[in-house]
């Protein structure tokens, strides 16, 4: 059996004693698709990240292509033919997307950097594997799917033959899936090999031809994609049942959250969103559906106060809230769970108790005449930990050492823990195990049965129709449809709102839009 | 009021301008690199400093070019001392810096004593040289072109210099790793880019540049050494960094306004001999202050524009 990867008993233990791996193996054949699935902190990340020689295994040995492979850093794992996009990218942000491509391999002419030919072998790589994108767009305009096709566009550039790809739907629409699905397969076409790592399990089986399957730093099993199913790989990575579902809202409370002929303008004076107006009741969520980019991400920074109203009003029972700055808002009673977790969501330099008290900060069992409480925040950070289940070795831990989904169960924590009257969530369980995804969904839920206005966003349409009691679909800044959730409601419905196929008249959206 | 102007618009003014902005430039273009690079150097100052009390002592036992290269190399070890406390040893830039000044402050007077043999404020006891002067002679009677006569060396490779960084940055494959270490340091080190590597060379490349700046100072500007002769330009091209926005072009010309002041405030007390010397002194640093004030309060006007901040 031939095998590009052989992985034998890689141990990694971090600075902090955090085992993330413990004698994890892992063997991939060439041309495959190689899923690696398995909770938050289970160990993928630290693992491809050894693959790639940005971490270095404590023991454990290492094969390419039936090699020993002894990697100082990512420039040898790039020489030896690996190529990793990270599940938080690292591009740089002012440079245009040719410059982050080439950035450590450039084509020169001389010592001159040979721009031209940077733009022209970007232009043909994003051709052939169909991963469109402006070679001479600034990296920091484009939405997260195009960032991503920019990392994937920087592997090929090196000419990896093996491809890791960390959590890399966890940030797409589910058209940029399909997209990316399309060309991992010209990839793998080609004779490469893609490992791809995702938490929702009927991507990895569309995908994936095997699959490595990860608990608690061990591997647990490998299995073949076309012979397994999803409860069966659900239960071999929790070692339980777990069961997704949510109940529909029994309250049915006065209105909460009034937004009213809403326009909003980009810095660059383009039109966002456009006259808007939606009403939130407490104890319901309102669920915003739309391809990333149409203005949902847009009104729920316009209300949390991040993004300034160009005219229009919101209102928050009977105060507008326009005027008011983001703290003022939030001693309303507003709660934000932001959609970047890394950029909006969290300081990853600080510990994980101080992220937790970050947002009160005035109150005084935090913060007395000026001094910290350490004593308060530690305790009100262990019971939090405790009561979301946050995997992290303790309260003094950075935030930036946790795994992807528990940092961001650290967000929902700190924007959870205090009963809140109008709570924006943008993509809740972005890179969120099945785990935590339900807890995720019952915290929201719960907050809502207690009488919460929540306007909820995601990219994830079982999502929005799992959760939401109302749901209104987002079309270039505009409103152009509104449901009642039911069960007769599809995604596929959505979709041909979504991609502004069809639009209801005002007659029609009038009666879901209360 | 005449007065002044008649010497502003002089050819003898501009030629002090170049003069003090030259040791300027230099410093700024030091700041720029290591700036870009991710470290804010601080020890512009103190390398300054030292480079220029080295090419005075080494320019007295050898050819001034000597003593410029060795004034450069003083600069450069500083940089790489940094780069091994700073990347190294993960001391704190900002605290590494201070210590370089406040090193740099006692460790000239005392070398300078020792150098002199007793001598602790001035090297007037060494026969230092003098950086060639760039004489036009043909050019001194013709309009516009005359401004082109008698500056210094150094000042001309100024010029090469700020075209060169620029080239570097923007036309270089390794100015590009270098804003990318400065910006975004994950990006480059996913890419294969040794990040501490060009971090020591940014740093390097810019002790060796103040160096050039310092034996300017102390080998045209003026000849020789005096104590703490430097006054602060360290800091200037700190704020003409920051004031030219992080451009090798912009940070030229904010290092030349500074050298306009600079220049005023030593052709003014002349003029004005009501005012006290040492306000006039304090010119080039309240213009930096403000200039850094109204740079910071368009910043914040522009993003209100756009309805950023609120
Ligand atoms: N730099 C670090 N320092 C200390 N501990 C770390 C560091 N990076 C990760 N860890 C810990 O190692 C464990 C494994 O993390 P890893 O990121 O590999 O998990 P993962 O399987 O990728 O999870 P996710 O699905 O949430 O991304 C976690 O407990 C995490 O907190
Ligand atoms: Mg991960």
């Amino acid at each position: 059996m031939q095998r590009v990867i052989e992985a034998r008993g890689i141990t990694r233990i971090y600075p902090g004693g955090t085992v993330a791996n413990d004698g994890v193996s892992l063997v991939v054949r060439p041309g495959e698709v190689h899923a690696v699935v398995g909770e938050n902190g289970a160990g993928k990340s630290t693992l491809m990240k050894i693959l790639f020689g940005i971490e270095k295994p404590d023991a454990g040995d290492l094969l390419i292509d039936g090699r020993e492979a002894r990697f100082e850093g990512p420039r040898d794992a790039i020489d030896r033919g690996v190529g990793m996009v990270f599940q938080h990218f690292s591009l740089v942000p002012s440079f245009t997307v040719y410059e982050n491509v080439v950035l450590g391999s450039e084509p020169r002419a001389g010592a001159r950097f040979d721009r031209a030919a940077a733009i022209e072998r970007v232009r043909h790589l994003s051709e052939t594997f169909r991963l469109k994108v402006d070679p001479e767009a600034q990296t920091r305009t484009l939405p997260v799917g195009q960032q991503q096709r920019v990392e994937i566009l920087k592997a090929l550039y090196r000419d990896a033959k093996i491809l890791i790809l960390d959590e890399p739907t966890a940030v797409l629409a589910p058209q940029e899936v399909d997209e990316l699905f399309t060309a991992i397969r010209t990839l793998t076409a080609e004779g490469r090999t893609v490992i791809f790592i995702a938490h929702k399990l009927p991507e990895v089986l569309e995908i994936s031809d095997r699959i490595t399957v990860m608990r608690a730093g061990k591997t647990v099993g490998e299995v073949v994609a076309a012979e397994t199913s999803e409860p069966q790989l659900a239960a071999m990575m929790v070692g339980r049942e777990v069961a997704l579902r949510v109940d529909r809202s029994t309250h049915d409370g006065p209105r909460a959250v009034t937004v009213e002929n809403l326009t909003l303008k980009a810095d660059t004076g383009v039109t966002l969103a456009e006259n808007l107006s939606l009403n939130v009741h407490e104890g319901e969520i309102v669920g915003l559906v739309g391809v990333e980019g149409n203005g949902q991400a847009e009104l729920l920074e316009a209300v949390a106060g991040l993004r300034a109203v160009s005219s229009g009003d919101i209102r928050l029972k009977d105060t507008s809230l326009t005027a008011l700055s983001v703290l003022e808002r939030r001693h309303l009673g507003l709660s934000s769970i932001p959609e970047d977790r890394l950029a909006e969501g969290l300081a990853v330099e600080s510990t994980t108790a101080e992220n937790l008290v970050a947002t009160r900060l005035d109150d005084p069992r935090f913060a007395k005449r000026g001094l910290l409480n350490l004593r308060a925040i530690r305790a009100h950070a262990t019971a939090l930990i405790d009561r979301f289940s946050i995997r992290v070795g303790g309260p003094e831990f950075k935030v930036g050492t946790l795994s992807g989904g528990n940092m961001q169960k650290v967000v929902v924590a700190r924007e959870l823990s205090e009963q809140p009257v109008v709570l924006l969530v943008n993509q809740p369980t972005r890179g969120v195990d099945l785990g935590a995804t339900q807890f995720i969904w019952k915290s929201i839920t719960d907050a809502r049965d207690k009488g919460a206005a929540v306007l909820l966003s995601s990219a994830d349409l079982s999502e929005l129709l799992a959760l939401s009691d109302r749901l209104v679909v987002f079309y270039h800044g505009r409103i152009v449809a509104a449901f009642r959730n039911s069960e007769a409601l599809t995604a596929e419905t959505l979709g041909s709102y979504m991609l502004g196929a069809d639009r209801m008249d005002d007659g029609q959206m009038e009666a879901a839009l209360r | 009021m005449i007065e002044l102007l008649t010497a502003v618009f002089s050819v003898t003014f501009f030629v002090t301008v170049i003069r003090a902005s030259t040791p300027l430039v230099f410093a700024t273009m030091g700041g720029l690199i290591s700036d870009l690079s991710g470290a804010l150097n601080v020890a512009l100052e103190g390398m300054m400093l030292i480079a220029a009390l080295t090419s005075v002592i080494v320019s007295a036992y050898a050819p001034w070019w000597v003593g410029v290269l060795a004034g450069v190399s003083a600069g450069a070890m500083l940089g790489a001392v940094m780069a091994l406390f700073h990347l190294r040893l993960k001391a704190d830039i900002i605290l590494v810096g201070f210590g370089v000044n406040i090193l740099a402050t006692g460790g000239t007077v005392f070398a300078l004593s020792l150098a002199t043999g007793g001598d602790k404020g001035t090297s007037i006891n060494l026969p230092s040289k003098a950086i060639p002067r760039v004489n036009l002679p043909f050019l001194e009677d013709v309009p516009v072109l005359n401004l082109l006569h008698g500056h210094s060396l150094l000042s001309w490779f100024a010029v090469l210099t700020v075209v060169a960084i620029w080239y570097f940055l923007y036309r270089t494959p390794w100015g590009l790793w270098l804003r990318g270490v400065g910006e975004y340091p994950a990006a480059p080190e996913a890419a294969g880019v040794n990040v501490r590597q060009v971090r020591t060379w940014a740093l390097v490349a810019s002790g060796a540049l103040s160096g050039l700046g310092g034996a300017q100072l102390a080998m045209f500007n003026y000849v020789g050494f005096t104590r703490d002769m430097t006054a602060g330009r360290g800091f200037i091209a700190l704020g003409a960094v920051l004031l030219g926005a992080r451009h090798p072009i912009g940070a030229l010309f904010a290092a030349l306004l500074f050298g306009v002041f600079e220049a005023l405030s030593i052709v003014m007390p002349n003029l004005f001999s009501w005012i006290p010397g040492e306000l006039i002194q304090t010119i080039p640093f309240v213009v930096t202050v403000l200039a850094l004030i109204l740079l910071s309060i368009r910043a914040q006007r522009a993003l209100k524009a756009r309805g950023v901040a609120n």
